[in-house]
């Protein structure tokens, strides 16, 4: 898995870790069981330390994004994020909102950035 | 054992024309990688000296690996692995001798490791020390201090003369051979986006004091910019505020926690809070030890005659 991170976006590592795994199990590059690399060997890659690492990796398997057999490594889930809708449209929210703005700045009307959101559901092509 | 690899209480280092070293109070955990940050001549260098033994220390008092700094200096050099700022070794020396020499200090001394980090760092073996280049002696004093099977690292401006891909190389060794297993690395610096990268922890050291201890954690959670415009009535005072600076009507503050607060607080003093945005380290960093410039909105001559 090649991921990359960068320090000074003001992003924290954790979270641009977790975003890019996320992106790569909802566009199918990897699938159901497919292992990740061990925490150790994942800081290793990205130079960065194996704690950011770990948390990245508790906060996906929280989310059902990843699952961690004892002992024997981390792999894909099967994507069922253990959340209530009322969580899952809360952490969505924010994002909308922020679409929103930008697009009533833009001038580009509401049917146009919901055919946009929409175009980008459809190239992530993975789970439904 | 106890969670904390070296602690000072009070450490002091005077010397007849400066207090290098003032009154240093530093914890560093098991298992951290700990950020010593300041900038040149902050006491970063005298610090590291006087917690190996190798300076006396003139007040205080600190263990290292639970050693007492004053009596057990043979003992913490054992234990730690320790690349000096100077990168200095015996100058006729060639690489394969200098290993040589140096085993025979060390019980847990690992053949392999120096092995592989010959290859890796592409080190030349049979040239004398004093002919390598500042980078290569850099590697060779890394190679060194790796090899003993230290439980605590120790390392002043560890990349010093070398190119980005042997940086590169050494945080993943540092990172893969080190860190993952548990082992404690102190790393003094100013290059602030290395050690951004693989620290969890940092102190920033100014004039022998220390400015700041914390997780880099929590600088990401609880640390903000706050930009604001006005005039303040009167000058702004809270615990929370690390440093502020103004540029004509606009004002930035460093706050530690508790952002939400301060911003209120701005609001009710009739100000336009423009932004809160969180920091990194470079921006803490320059905050806290940071030089005050009567113009920070770019070049002033410039600003004046557009004005």
């Amino acid at each position: 898995m090649l991921l990359h991170v960068n320090t000074s976006s003001g992003v924290p590592v954790y979270l641009q870790i977790e975003s890019q795994v996320k992106h790569v199990v909802a566009a199918g590059a990897v699938k159901e069981g497919d292992a990740l690399p061990s925490v150790r060997k994942m800081a290793a890659e990205l130079r960065v330390n194996p704690n950011t690492v770990a948390r990245a990796y508790q906060n996906l398997e929280r989310d059902g994004v990843i699952r961690t057999v004892q002992g024997g490594g981390t792999y894909v889930a099967n994507g069922h994020p253990g959340l209530l809708k009322s969580e899952k449209l809360r952490r969505l929210r924010p994002l909308a909102r922020q679409l929103a703005v930008e697009s009533s700045q833009l001038r580009v009307s509401s049917e146009e950035t919901i055919k946009l959101v929409e175009d980008e559901i459809s190239q992530l092509g993975g789970r439904k | 054992m106890t969670d904390t690899v070296i602690s000072t209480q009070g450490l002091t280092k005077v010397y007849p024309d400066v207090r290098a070293v003032d009154g240093l109070d530093l914890k560093v955990p098991r298992g951290a990688v700990y950020g010593f940050l300041g900038r040149n001549g902050a006491g970063k260098t005298t610090t590291i000296r006087t917690l190996l033994g190798l300076a006396r220390a003139s007040g205080g008092t600190a263990q290292v690996l639970g050693l007492d700094i004053r009596k057990d200096t043979v003992e913490i050099l054992r234990r730690t692995g320790f690349v000096p700022e100077t990168k200095q070794l015996f100058d006729s020396l060639t690489t394969d001798q200098l290993i040589r020499f140096n085993r025979g200090y060390f019980p847990k001394w690992s053949a392999a490791l120096a092995e592989r980090y010959i290859n890796l760092f592409e080190i030349p073996r049979k040239r004398p020390f004093g002919k390598l280049s500042l980078g290569n002696r850099t590697k060779v004093c890394h190679l060194l201090a790796l090899c003993q099977g230290a439980d605590l690292l120790i390392l002043d401006e560890p990349t010093s003369g070398l190119d980005p891909v042997m940086v590169d190389l050494l945080m993943r060794v540092l990172i893969e051979d080190y860190v993952s297993e548990g082992r404690t690395v102190f790393v003094s610096s100013h290059h602030l986006s290395e050690v951004e990268r693989i620290a969890d922890w940092i102190g920033i050291i100014e004039g022998g004091k220390l400015l700041l201890e914390t997780r880099l954690e929590d600088i990401r959670q609880n640390f903000r910019m706050v930009t604001a415009s006005g005039e303040v009535a009167s000058d702004v005072v809270a615990p929370n505020l690390v440093s502020k600076r103004r540029a004509e009507q606009f004002h930035r503050y460093l706050v530690s926690h508790e952002a939400d607060d301060f911003v209120t607080r701005l609001r009710s003093q009739g100000m336009t809070v423009l932004e809160v945005s969180p920091v990194n380290l470079g921006e803490v960093f320059l905050g806290l030890a940071g030089k005050e410039l009567p113009c920070i909105a770019g070049n002033p001559g410039v600003t004046r005659a557009s004005a």
